[in-house]
């Protein structure tokens, strides 16, 4: 009799000390590098940096369209109520590598050098199956990516008089760490919640160097410690028409938080004497009530087509927000995001269980940003491709995704990005361990 | 089994290789080159250089009644009638002495012929004024023993001798910039008083122990004070102090040749070598100089408002220029100063106040001083050891680009905090800087600041601001 495949998983993680190894030089690995950013966002400056609108999961082939999408296997944390879709008492982790290249084009880019490219890690997170109704999910993911770096004459206040150069440079990333639950009601319902905790530093730099020789004439730097709790909530609504149609309703809802910052400024001069060791706590920008619905149609459990719309009213903490955020020329609005995305995927039946061996995935999104510069709110839009595959004889899965998008525009002296995404998602899954207990 | 195994290793290293693969990729990346940004930057949380450029500058000329010209190595000699410092004079006295080896002299060979001043101008010898007007100078011998009374500590340009009757006299023209030969010499003679030739001809011939013994000659030659000859005026000449009082005579040879020979009477005294100076002020901008009363009064101060909106830095003659700056605190005061970037002083001179004939001081020096008005340490610049010297950017064409300019910021670090009693009459003084200024009579006119702001001194303060978080 052959073994059956929970059978075949559950003993192939026998080989502990090699995995247990390299997951912990991977941890390491992540948490020294995870939310590091190479490639220049030069609307990073504003606001928090680059909100992140990426889950770098199963969705993300699909556009990261994914509130109304559930997975027996795959962490969807695009909704906290997801989680009870995992298999009953299912462990699984994921995390998430992309390579980004990025080209920049506009009248404030220098034509001999327009691009740049980064590898960096995006998420760890991993999830559980508690018990028949009841999912958990706990991880740290991006929440917004701060790095810029340009020089500029440095006039003399008040006149046209170039008396030196001043660099500016910013870099940082605000992280969230979260533990989300979700439960199932009748079979039809699951309600999540996901407490999240905001954290992150961003250092802003700005040194006035010397026009003649680059010496420093005084440098300041900003260290912007920031955190608190921000809340989602989350809903799925699903179930069967007929004997090949499967729908499922999602929504999801952000309660708007104040970022609390812990600034401490240091100012030194031409000799690196501190002039300045300033030091507050306060409140820096209010995060936004967020909203989010979503649809998937899943056709004879191989054609899924799904569609979501976000949407963050930063307008309704526009108020606040105006006088404690730094900076001129700009401002913060409401940003909205929509996205479809479509999966085909190939299942088996082994033993009366249908395995999924791939899949195949394309998404489309078209966004406003929270930024309005020079009259012009930024705009990101883009297409994906996935392709993802399940191995049958170990607890990993592969999934590769594609992306390809434009974030602003080269009219009224902006910038227009053009990125180009390969990423990376390594799932690893086993049973969790059941004290002998039969597992369904 | 084994072959699962295997093949979930297999799986995972090339898993960790790929990563560990694109890792060491991301240090090939280059960054693009932006200049976005700087219209976004904070407006209240960053720091700026602001300059201040408008503080308020007291200017005040000291007068010190003397300074010391002995030494030199120039005889000073001349006089000439400036339109700001008025008419200034020049005596220059030089004590002598007689050959060390006297000639042997032969009654029947050798013929007494003059006695004359033979005064050496070099290249770049000092000079001030119209120098295209010919000079009339007059030999006159000290009429007192030529030394230091008890407690002088040497010779000033206030000290003056008696002297007895005008023994020479003579008019010479001198091109101070077109030297007469290929060495760079302008020699000029000025003939002397026969007699007084006869005299100390008959001495070396006799070889007296007037010639022989230096006390003596002193005793009855004091020394000689070469000046410009009453109504003759235009400049003043600094001659090397290698001039020399020469007595010429012929030696006839028996085949009927006569050649001219002399006697030199050579500087015997660096030390007693000096310049008096006499200075009228009548008529000029600075006739209202206040001067010192008494021997322990600190040199006075004369605002510039009194002196025609303008100081002035002439240190031969005794005159600097001392700068306060009663309000520098308050930039210190201000809400958004947290620290001073550097200081800049730049001296403009005052515009027809120079020319190629009345000529700037190509060094101008900047010193410490305090309400004792006295010249102090030099103020060094950021990083550097040695005493500025102003840098002298000069313009005749554009003479409001003529400048003089100087880092004072460790002199600004220390006053912007100064609170200390006194600290209103802690300042700077500029002064020709020794051994120059003891030798030249170029001088600086500095307006004051009810000229217009391109015209006249500036201290420029660059501080670092930083709004307070609002």
């Amino acid at each position: 009799m052959k073994p059956s495949i929970n059978k075949l998983v559950t003993q192939a993680i026998h080989p502990r000390g090699s995995v247990r190894m390299i997951l912990i030089t991977l941890l390491t690995i992540i948490s020294v590098k995870m939310m590091a950013q190479n490639n220049s966002l030069p609307y990073s400056q504003m606001g928090i940096g680059d909100l992140e609108d990426g889950y770098y999961n199963r969705t993300s082939g699909m556009a990261n369209t994914g509130i109304a999408y559930r997975s027996n296997r795959f962490l969807i944390q695009n909704n906290p109520a997801s989680f009870s879709a995992l298999t009953d008492q299912y462990f699984t982790m994921e995390l998430g590598i992309r390579g980004e290249y990025m080209s920049y084009a506009g009248t404030q880019v220098n034509v001999a050098s327009t691009e740049s490219g980064d590898i960096t890690f995006r998420k760890l997170v991993m999830g559980l199956k508690l018990s028949k109704h009841w999912g958990t999910s706990a991880g740290l993911v991006p929440f917004s990516t701060q790095n810029y770096q340009f020089s500029v004459p440095y006039y003399l206040v008040g006149t046209t008089v170039q008396i030196a150069n001043s660099y500016y440079q910013g870099h940082g990333s605000v992280n969230k760490a979260y533990w989300a639950n979700s439960y199932e009601f009748f079979h039809h319902l699951s309600l999540g919640v996901e407490a999240g905790y905001i954290f992150g530093q961003l250092n802003q730099n700005n040194i006035i160097q010397a026009s003649a020789n680059g010496a420093t004439l005084v440098s300041s730097t900003n260290d912007l410690n920031l955190n608190n709790l921000y809340f989602t909530y989350g809903m799925q609504f699903y179930g069967n028409v007929g004997k090949k149609w499967r729908y499922t309703l999602g929504a999801t809802y952000s309660m708007k938080a104040s970022l609390l910052a812990a600034s401490t400024k240091l100012v030194l001069n031409n000799d690196s004497a501190i002039l300045q060791n300033i030091q507050n706590n306060e409140s820096y920008l209010n995060l936004p009530n967020a909203y989010g619905a979503g649809l998937a149609i899943t056709y004879k459990d191989k054609y899924t087509f799904l569609a979501d719309f976000r949407y963050q009213d930063w307008n309704g903490v526009a108020t606040t927000n105006t006088l404690e955020y730094p900076g001129q020329g700009y401002s913060i609005v409401s940003a909205e995001r929509g996205s479809v995305g479509f999966e085909v995927s190939h299942k088996k039946t082994f033993y009366n269980t249908r395995v999924e061996l791939n899949y195949l995935q394309a998404g489309l999104y078209y966004g406003n940003t929270y930024l309005q510069i020079n009259g012009q709110q930024i705009r990101d839009m883009g297409i994906t491709a996935g392709i993802g595959a399940n191995s049958l004889k170990s607890p990993l899965a592969y999934d590769i995704i594609f992306q390809y998008g434009i974030k602003g525009t080269t009219a009224n002296n902006l910038i227009r990005q053009n990125y180009a995404d390969l990423t990376f998602v390594l799932n690893f899954g086993q049973i969790w361990y059941t004290k002998g207990k039969k597992f369904d | 089994m084994t072959i699962i195994h295997n093949h979930l290793r297999k799986e995972l290293l090339f898993l960790f290789l790929s990563i560990t693969a694109l890792f060491f990729l991301v240090g090939c990346q280059k960054q693009p080159s932006l200049t976005f940004g700087s219209t976004y930057v904070p407006d209240n949380g960053q720091t700026n250089i602001i300059v201040v450029d408008s503080s308020t500058i007291n200017m005040s000329t000291v007068y010190t009644d003397s300074t010391a010209t002995d030494a030199t190595g120039y005889l000073m000699v001349g006089s000439y009638k400036d339109a700001f410092l008025g008419q200034m004079s020049s005596t220059g006295y030089i004590q002598l002495q007689p050959p060390v080896t006297l000639p042997t002299l032969n009654y029947l060979v050798d013929t007494y012929d003059s006695i004359g001043m033979v005064m050496i101008f070099r290249t770049n010898n000092p000079f001030y004024g119209d120098t295209t007007i010919p000079q009339t100078y007059q030999v006159q011998e000290i009429d007192t023993l030529f030394q230091l009374a008890p407690f002088q500590p040497g010779w000033y340009s206030n000290h003056s001798l008696p002297l007895g009757p005008v023994i020479g006299q003579g008019s010479v023209f001198i091109t101070p910039t077109r030297p007469t030969t290929t060495e760079n010499i302008d020699t000029i003679r000025i003939p002397m008083d026969y007699s007084l030739g006869q005299q100390l001809y008959n001495m070396v011939y006799n070889k007296s122990d007037t010639m022989t013994t230096l006390t003596t000659f002193q005793q009855y030659f004091p020394g000689l004070a070469i000046s410009e000859a009453p109504g003759s005026q235009g400049n003043i000449y600094g001659f090397r102090d290698s001039s020399i009082m020469r007595i010429y005579y012929q030696e006839n040879s028996t085949g009927g040749v006569s050649t001219t020979k002399y006697i030199d009477f050579t500087l015997n005294n660096k030390s007693f070598q000096f310049n008096s100076l006499t200075a009228n002020w009548a008529g000029s901008p600075i006739s209202n100089l206040a001067k010192p009363t008494s021997l322990s009064q600190p040199p006075p101060l004369t605002s510039s408002a009194q002196t025609g909106h303008a100081s002035y830095v002439q240190t031969i003659g005794g005159l600097n220029v001392k700068l306060t700056f009663p309000y520098l605190n308050s930039i210190a005061q201000r809400p958004d100063y947290i620290g001073l970037l550097r200081a800049e002083l730049t001296v403009i001179p005052l515009a027809n106040s120079f020319s190629t004939t009345y000529t700037l001081p190509p060094q101008v020096g900047v010193y410490s001083t305090d309400l004792h008005n006295l010249i102090g340490a030099p103020v060094l610049a950021v990083g550097s050891g040695t005493p500025q010297t102003g840098n002298l950017s000069l313009n005749y064409f554009l003479p409001l680009q003529t400048a003089y300019n100087y880092d004072v910021t460790n002199f600004v670090a220390f006053q912007i905090v100064n609170t200390a009693p006194g600290a209103d009459s802690t300042g700077l003084i500029l002064s020709i800087p020794p051994p120059t200024g003891d030798a030249t009579f170029k001088r600086l006119v500095i307006a004051d600041q009810t000229y217009p702001a391109n015209e006249r001194i500036i201290l420029s303060v660059y501080y670092i601001s930083l709004y307070p978080h609002q």
